[in-house]
């Protein structure tokens, strides 16, 4: 009996329950039931103040013929492809030039850090003030210092460059955590690995195709795909700088949600927006669970 | 120490008046809770024992006013022996404070609301209709935009109390300079008081107002649909923009993105702008008139700023159909579940009281706009030119919703940006004028549907 | 010579690189605290841009006398460091259990850790509400601390369980041999070992904690109870900002950061190269 009862739970049940147990009970109490509740009034009809009343599909059936919806959507997906495109390429060279052969390198490492542990509506208010069109440091530098453009530039107010500012500010925060990953992906690979690659007569191209990428598949894996999450749902920067402006050209769904919940005060919908999210980040998170247990595995 | 909580249920439990399963249940849930660390986590949020007041006021820019508004309140507290607790929220965050407070069953007793409060929050607001009407009879009664704005079917769900005086900000040294008089109407008296005095090489510029999703986008494209002789509503309530006001409004549409594309009197990045963005142009000097709130005008005072003698406000300009100004009233609203509600209509009573109103209107440069007759036959709006031209805006404001009746879906057009996405949908993404007023037809009538009746 | 030939360009290219992802980090930093000390007419001016002229330290004593700065400086240390603690403690064993210990339902729970994070906060906030007041928690710190462990435990969860994957096993087992039991072998063996990614995590929590901003503004309505981003932003009153007193809040909220990583910045590489990082 005893032993079924062990060999059906596991070896370790009690340890392993007794341990499990604080994460699950917040995991519940603070994410579960919480998001189970939303779901379910993302079926009703739910006005604040008001009880809900049940609809079922309705929400997601009107949302799919909503013109600034579906702009949403699309806009999300560029505002994350590009911005973790480039966080990408940023963190990369962030890596690769903190364990080449420089001086003070642990002070560089903290200052290339600070982007990203700076409170993010602070440096968002930092970048408004930045990207202001008359009295703005950027355009000041553009026009009157390095005399590139012949007149200021509305960086928050052209739908171009509002999108292309908000990808940009979306980098600078988030591209260090990428360099930081990769850089301990780095320091992970034996330097036998590129000793032999010298003496095979590889140069440094080679090296990093055949020796450096490869080690950090699936740290560049699951660091994208995290990053992925993490801007998909980044909210802040994109409220802060144009709240979605100018006419909807960078509206993306975490902002949409929180005009639908507090501008339209329609909580049910709002809800329904952020739930169509979920099939797109749930195959990511599929995709990152199946290497990180690969990795874990090994 | 036992949980406090652990202890009333067991009191409950000896007089009878729950089962003893549900007791089980609830302590079993209880001391979970609490070995989670929760008991240590209370002893930081502990309470206290004098009958506290939830209160919840707008923090305006104007902050003499508010120190003003923050001592009468403590006064009123010390006299009734109440502890009054102050929440400080301005443009922005107020909104998803109200709903997540109202949502989880936790709003303050007493707030003071903007224009969209008491339609938007009536569901859990007391109908105050009694101390409303109490409060207007003495005073002449409230002054019809402001009674729209608090008022459904006869029944009261605010108290207004102000709002927001301004106009149009204008430069008189500059227009002095060119023998140019104050603009009356936008087209064309606005257009050549900006074109003769703004000089983009030294970047300033004649007219200086947005149309980005924020309230000075909202305001200045809902006045100059009116102005126009149009609007989102007709006179019975129903969604117009493309329909029966498509022609007026297709004209107003157009020369508002005309003052941008085609006259070129608007600084560049003008459609990106917030609320604060007009602010700091014209105190950085870049723009000859903006719309604005007293709060640009109280600001420029109360820093000595170069600028304030040189700035006059006036009557926003109208057009064709006349001048029409949107200024939605702020009032107090107290809280269905206000356990303190008779304390929190005593607060409003006093803070209302002329007395103390006076004080706190002279203290606010033009910012406390009149909501009854009375308060607008004060003195003190006839003692500066400018306030007298913030006044005439109050006199001329109406109602979001007009020439219908205000509704929810009528507060929804204006709290989701509908006409200024309209606006942008034109200047940045190229739609026809006609597209544009269609497609945010649609959305009206969407909203309409939804939350017309209700 | 050739191989030195290469190294030195090797080494200018680096520092390039360096040198401009630097610019392109310190800029805004640099502009913020330059702005701090210029008055508000010569922000609205455009002359002097790059240093203040006259130099002003009266945006610093105003915002230390006038405002609450100081309070929510300590009320977003006292939240950021609890939550850190909670977060910490209850991820590192979480971790533990599901990297090294054999039980029923252990794969199910990592993947369920992991599919908490696909949930944005922006939806659970308002039920989350209802729940931390259910718990007696509203307009309180506490709230928070318990609030912030939501989003910060699965990350910690995660990083940690492949720290503890990257310890030999047979340091554990040698241990229990020696008569150990399996919690003894956990607290005295593998938890030092495990210390850099403990730190490691910590430090990912201490940060989310330090800048969150959603829950902080809804949950929290009494005043003497912000944290700093919610306080900062309520510089921007009505319709006017006060760059003044943001620039020189931000920079007195940034600063510690920057010193708290610029010194324990190899503890987080430590922690995510053991970690995360394997395979």
């Amino acid at each position: 009996m005893r032993a079924g009862l062990r060999r059906r739970l596991g070896a370790d049940w009690h340890l392993g329950y007794l341990f499990v147990l604080p994460m699950v009970v917040m995991v519940i109490a603070l994410v579960a039931y919480p998001f189970v509740y939303a779901a379910y009034l993302s079926l009703t009809r739910k006005y604040v103040g008001v009880p809900p009343v049940f609809v079922g599909f309705e929400n997601y059936v009107r949302l799919a013929y909503d013109g600034f919806f579906r702009r949403a959507v699309w806009n999300s997906f560029v505002f994350t492809f590009a911005s973790v495109g480039f966080k990408l390429l940023l963190g990369m060279a962030m890596a690769l030039v903190l364990t080449s052969k420089i001086r003070y390198r642990n002070l560089f490492t903290g200052l290339l850090l600070v982007p990203w542990v700076a409170p993010t509506v602070v440096s968002a208010l930092n970048f408004l003030w930045i990207f202001d069109a008359s009295l703005g440091v950027l355009n000041y530098l553009l026009v009157k210092v390095f005399r590139i453009l012949p007149q200021g530039v509305g960086w928050l107010s052209e739908p171009g460059t509002a999108m292309a500012s908000v990808i940009f500010v979306n980098i600078w925060r988030g591209f260090p955590f990428f360099g930081i990953s990769f850089l301990a992906g780095l320091k992970a690979i034996p330097a036998e690995h590129y000793e032999a690659a010298a003496v095979d007569g590889a140069n440094v191209v080679q090296r990093f195709r055949h020796v450096t990428l490869p080690a950090l598949r699936n740290i560049i894996i699951i660091v994208m795909l995290l990053s992925t999450i993490w801007t998909f749902n980044d909210f802040a920067i994109v409220y802060i700088l144009t709240k979605g402006g100018p006419g909807g050209a960078t509206q993306v769904l975490p902002v949409f949600t929180y005009e639908m919940a507090f501008g339209a005060q329609r909580l049910g919908e709002a809800i329904a927006v952020a739930l169509y999210m979920l099939p797109a980040l749930a195959a990511v998170i599929i995709v990152l669970s199946r290497y990180m247990r690969r990795s874990h595995a090994k | 120490m036992t949980d406090p909580r652990l202890r009333s249920l067991a009191e409950q439990l000896d007089g009878g008046t729950i089962a003893r399963r549900e007791f089980l249940r609830k302590s079993a849930i209880i001391t979970g809770g609490t070995a989670a660390g929760l008991a240590v986590l209370r002893g930081m949020a502990s309470g206290q024992p004098k009958t506290k007041l939830r209160i919840w006021l707008f923090k305006s820019y104007v902050t003499a006013g508010n120190d003003i508004l923050a001592k009468q309140i403590e006064a009123w507290a010390k006299e009734r022996n109440v502890e009054p607790e102050f929440d400080w929220a301005t443009f922005g965050d107020r909104e998803q404070k109200f709903v997540a407070a109202i949502e989880a069953g936790n709003p303050p007793d007493v707030a003071e609301m903007n224009y969209q409060g008491p339609m938007r929050y009536k569901a859990a607001l007391r109908d105050v209709s009694k101390l409303a009407k109490d409060l207007a009879a003495p005073r002449g009664g409230l002054l019809p935009y402001a009674d729209r704005v608090v008022q459904l079917n006869g029944q009261y769900f605010g108290i207004a109390r102000l709002a927001f005086g301004g106009g149009l900000h204008v430069r008189k040294d500059l227009l002095a300079e060119k023998g140019l008089k104050m603009p009356k109407v936008y087209d064309p008296d606005v257009l050549e008081v900006a074109k003769k005095t703004q000089d983009p090489s030294k970047d300033i510029w004649g007219f200086g107002q947005t149309l980005n999703r924020c309230d000075d986008g909202n305001g200045f494209m809902q006045n100059i649909l009116w102005n126009y002789g149009g609007g989102a509503w007709d006179k019975d309530g129903k969604p117009a923009l493309a329909t029966s006001n498509l022609k007026a409004n297709m004209a107003a549409l157009q020369f508002a993105v005309d003052t941008i594309q085609k006259h070129k009197v608007q600084p560049p990045g003008v459609m990106g702008w917030n609320d604060a963005s007009n602010n700091e142009a014209y105190m950085a000097g870049k723009l000859v008139t903006t719309n604005n709130g007293a709060s640009l005008y109280y600001a420029m005072g109360a820093k000595n700023h170069p600028l304030f003698e040189k700035t006059q406000v006036i009557l926003t300009p109208g057009g064709p159909a006349g001048t029409f100004v949107f200024a939605g009233a702020y009032n107090w609203g107290v809280f269905q579940k206000s356990k303190n509600h008779e304390l929190a209509e005593d607060m409003i009573r006093w803070v209302e009281d002329e007395k103390r109103f006076e004080e706190f209107m002279k203290a606010c440069s033009g910012q406390a706009g009149p909501v009854y007759k009375t308060r607008a036959e004060h003195p003190y709006w006839k003692s500066n030119p400018n306030y007298e031209g913030m006044l005439q805006n109050i006199m001329r404001s109406v109602w979001p919703g007009y020439p219908g009746p205000i509704s929810p879906a009528a507060i929804e057009v204006q709290a989701q940006y509908m006409l200024c996405d309209m606006a942008g949908r034109v200047v940045s993404a190229g739609l026809s004028i006609e597209a544009a007023l269609k497609e945010a037809h649609g959305r009206v009538e969407e909203v309409h549907k939804i939350r017309g009746g209700k | 010579m050739r191989r030195e030939a290469i190294e030195r360009i090797q080494a200018a290219v680096a520092y390039t690189v360096l040198g401009l992802l630097l610019l392109l980090v310190l800029f805004p930093f640099y502009w913020m605290t330059v702005t701090s000390f210029k008055t508000e007419d010569q922000m609205r001016s455009l002359v002097s841009m790059f240093w203040p002229s006259p130099f002003v330290i009266e945006n610093y004593t105003q915002l230390l006398t006038k405002t609450d700065f100081g309070i929510w400086y300590r009320n977003s240390a006292l939240v950021a460091i609890s939550s850190t603690l909670v977060a910490t403690a209850i991820g590192t064993i979480g971790a533990y259990a599901l990297a090294r210990l054999r039980f029923l339902g252990r794969a199910f729970l990592s993947s369920a850790t992991l599919i908490t994070y696909l949930v944005p906060p922006s939806i659970l906030f308002i039920p989350l509400y209802a729940q931390i007041r259910t718990m007696g928690l509203a307009d309180s710190l506490a709230g928070l601390v318990a609030a912030y462990p939501s989003f910060t435990v699965p990350f910690v969860t995660w990083l940690l369980m492949g720290y503890f994957g990257s310890i030999p096993e047979e340091l554990e087992e040698a241990a229990m041999i020696d008569g150990a039991t399996r919690f003894g072998a956990f607290r005295r063996i593998i938890l030092p070992l495990a210390a850099p990614g403990v730190l490691a995590a910590g430090l990912f929590a201490f940060t989310q904690a330090w800048n969150e901003f959603l829950y902080a503004l809804v949950f929290i309505s009494d005043v003497k109870q912000r944290t700093l981003p919610v306080g900062l932003s309520t510089f921007i009153t009505g319709d006017v900002y006060g760059w003044g007193y943001l620039m020189a809040g931000a920079v007195l909220t940034t600063l510690p950061v920057i010193a708290v990583y610029t010194y324990l910045q190899r503890y987080m590489v430590e922690g995510l190269t053991a970690g995360s990082v394997k395979g």
